[in-house]
């Protein structure tokens, strides 16, 4: 064996293997237009990393002068959108507000200001996504702090301070130099403390980031396993021939479809179980709402093993499958809000989110077990999984029944 | 089952110029053709010529182009699902679930075609005994060899009490003892008045069918009884014992009034419009120097030189009045 002939061999070998991807017409046109499209949603999606335009409302019960102020300072920065609502009194419920925050400034708030200690102000945070609400928190205790930078109000805050101090330091005072003043006034600001909010955590007191991700594990791995294992089912019966054998029989295409879906709802169901065993024994996760929980898994299964059935009845071979699923579920991972929210994807990134049934799955699993919401919370994701598994598997049987196996 | 109409008057199949288009080929070509009940129809033609296609349109597996066809007396275009419920269909591949027993894979089949389990029980039965599949019966049919894969499937085809089985090359790839076998069963099974539409390459098969159609480029260019097939073969052959043989062949392909030579036992077999004639021309003057002619003999033509003739369009040979 010289060189020559065995990188002939190679070679050889080499081409033939480059010749099955270019005659594959699917893969090959997977291959040229996914990895531009891709980096361009992924980039798109990941490049502003800032939460913006968060749901938010704003309570104004002192209705002052003061209070507005601070209305029009916090409506300067679009880390939230602020809607007013009308007041029914006593704290805000964030599900029927459709809102991730609401800030109450107290009735009197501004008479306390002008006494000099400001009562604080009320926080209500949406905790289901713990570093969220952690990073919004700390948002508004920013904005808060450049509303008390101002000079006006620095006044008001500053007041207190020269109260307590003896007039001969008024008499100094007016024997400095205009730096000194200058230098003076620094040293005081930093005497000043920031406001303190009063912040009341919903759905997820104790702020647990395990909580928040349950649903988008369990999601994953379900969706994950239910597509593969479906889009391999048909194209395998198609390269082993048993398709043809089966058409021929007097079964109808829906009752291969269903006849196809059922095993494995069962396996998939059962793993859903065991997952959510582990969290709620390993990682203490409390689950609330357990039969809703069912119907959403149900209906997200059904979805998903929809997708992959319909990716089978369209490829040819199981190659082809494997390629189809592979990228399906590729944008699923960072898009569907499984690890983190999707509001911080921009809008026309969260219209390819909406399209995944993972990306309804979690917000209706949070909006159950997380926030107890009522039914009508999250009827929305469950039609839309539903219409999802009826088109899916609905267009498998279609076009099983196109297909002259 | 009980409602099909089992009037001895009525064909197994009966199509009336069917034609199936793929775009702008024409894949089935005004194609006509009765099947009897009990019949064992030898269906011939190169690989491409269209027999897959046609069982695809009997089984209403394909729409009809045009044309009609009825099969067990129920029209493909209008009670494909009913026809489906009557008829057998065995694939060329044998599809079988490899990882599947034996038993796995008749009891799956029988389900669908919803037999009882009481019938589905008697039907396993009577198949296994009839294939003699028992001491394979909880083996998976991946370790089944090709000729026992071919039973099974036949079994599968079966188990609904078919009246019409299609089998697409049902012998490809198996061994000629399996073959045998496979052809003794199916000789039992017509007996029992199951008509069969069978698809295949080989010679020896179609000469064991009741009925052969040729078909060739979409057309069915004949169908007959092997006997008259081959009684329709007006020509007379001659085997030559010529040395060396095989430049022998190529130089009588090439030869006036030769239209093809093949090797047949070591001999080569004339196919010529007036072998008569070039037989008197040979022995009075033998034009390849370089070859040897030793001896000549009449043979009777078999399916073979039938098939070829109908095939390579050799019309010259064939006494268009007798098929």
């Amino acid at each position: 064996m010289n060189i020559r002939s065995i990188w002939n061999a190679i070679a050889s070998v080499a081409l033939k293997e480059f010749l099955h991807v270019w005659r594959d017409k699917r893969i090959l046109a997977l291959i040229i237009i996914l990895p531009p499209f891709f980096t361009l949603l992924f980039g798109h999606a990941f490049e502003a990393t800032e939460l913006t335009g968060v749901p938010a409302v704003i309570l104004d019960r002192d209705q002052t002068d003061h209070s507005a102020k601070l209305v029009k300072q916090l409506k300067k920065k679009n880390t939230f959108s602020w809607k007013g609502t009308k007041d029914t009194g006593g704290d805000p419920d964030l599900l029927r507000l459709h809102a991730s925050a609401a800030l109450v400034i107290p009735k009197d708030w501004a008479s306390t200001l002008e006494n000099g200690t400001p009562a604080p102000l009320k926080l209500f945070l949406d905790g289901t996504d713990a570093t969220s609400a952690d990073e919004l928190e700390g948002r508004l205790r920013e904005m808060l702090g450049d509303f008390q930078g101002q000079d006006d109000v620095q006044e008001l805050t500053v007041k207190p301070l020269f109260e307590e101090l003896p007039p001969e330091v008024f008499e100094s005072l007016k024997t400095i130099t205009p730096e000194n003043r200058a230098k003076l006034k620094v040293e005081f600001q930093k005497l000043v403390k920031p406001w303190q909010t009063d912040t009341h955590i919903l759905y997820n007191p104790g702020l647990r980031f395990i909580d928040y991700v349950t649903p988008g594990i369990i999601g994953l791995i379900l969706q994950l396993l239910t597509v593969t294992l479906m889009a391999c089912t048909i194209a395998r019966e198609r390269e082993a021939g048993t398709l043809a054998q089966l058409i021929v029989t007097p079964l109808r295409r829906m009752e291969i479809v269903i006849g196809k879906v059922l095993p494995y709802l069962g396996i998939s169901l059962f793993l859903i179980a065991v997952t959510i065993g582990v969290a709620h024994f390993h990682f203490s996760v409390h689950f609330r709402q357990p039969f809703m929980l069912g119907i959403i898994c149900l209906l997200f299964l059904l979805c998903s093993l929809g997708s992959g059935l319909l990716i089978s009845a369209f490829c040819h071979t199981q190659t082809q499958a494997i390629q189809f699923a592979v990228f399906y579920l590729l944008p699923v991972f960072p898009l569907s809000g499984a690890f983190a929210p999707i509001e911080r994807l921009p809008d026309g990134v969260r219209l390819v989110s909406d399209v995944f049934p993972l990306t309804h799955f979690c917000e209706a699993f949070r909006m159950a077990s997380l926030r107890n919401a009522e039914f009508s919370y999250f009827a929305g994701d469950l039609l839309f999984l539903a219409i999802g598994a009826v088109v899916t598997c609905g267009g498998a049987a279609w076009i099983l029944s196109r297909t002259d196996a | 089952m009980s409602t099909t109409p089992q009037n001895a008057a009525v064909p197994a199949i009966s199509a009336e110029h069917l034609v199936r288009r793929f775009g702008k080929f024409t894949a089935v070509n005004d194609v006509s053709f009765r099947v009897e009940q009990g019949e064992i129809f030898g269906f011939l033609g190169p690989n491409g010529s269209g027999k897959t296609t046609v069982i695809k349109l009997l089984t209403g597996l394909l729409p009809l182009s045009g044309g009609s066809a009825q099969v067990v007396g129920l029209d493909v275009r209008t009670d494909s699902e009913s026809i489906r419920e009557r008829v057998g269909y065995m694939s060329q591949n044998f599809s079988l679930y490899d990882d599947l027993t034996v038993g796995e894979n008749l009891r799956f089949y029988g389900r669908i075609y919803s037999l009882e389990p009481a019938r589905l029980k008697r039907r396993i039965d009577e198949i296994i005994a009839l294939n003699n599949l028992g001491p394979y019966f909880d083996r998976l049919a991946a370790q089944l060899s090709g000729g026992w894969k071919q039973r099974l499937a036949l079994g599968c085809a079966m188990l609904h009490e078919p009246q019409l089985l299609f089998l697409d090359e049902p012998t490809a790839g198996i061994d000629p003892v399996a073959r045998r076998q496979l052809w003794d069963l199916l000789f039992e099974l017509s007996g029992h008045g199951i008509t069969f539409f069978v698809t295949t390459h080989y010679m020896d098969e179609a000469e064991r069918c009741t009925e052969v159609g040729f078909v060739r480029e979409g057309r069915l260019l004949v169908k007959e009884s092997p006997r008259r097939l081959k009684a329709s073969f007006k020509s007379r052959l001659i085997e030559l014992e010529v040395d060396p043989v095989m430049p022998a062949l190529a130089a009588l392909r090439n030869a006036p009034g030769v239209l093809d030579a093949t090797l047949r036992s070591g001999h080569a077999r004339i196919y010529a419009a007036e072998p008569e004639h070039l037989l008197t021309e040979w022995q009075r003057a033998w034009p390849f120097p370089e070859l040897t002619l030793r001896n000549h003999a009449w043979v009777e033509p078999d399916m073979e030189d039938v098939f070829k003739a109908y095939s390579q369009g050799f019309t010259q040979l064939l006494d268009s009045t007798a098929a």
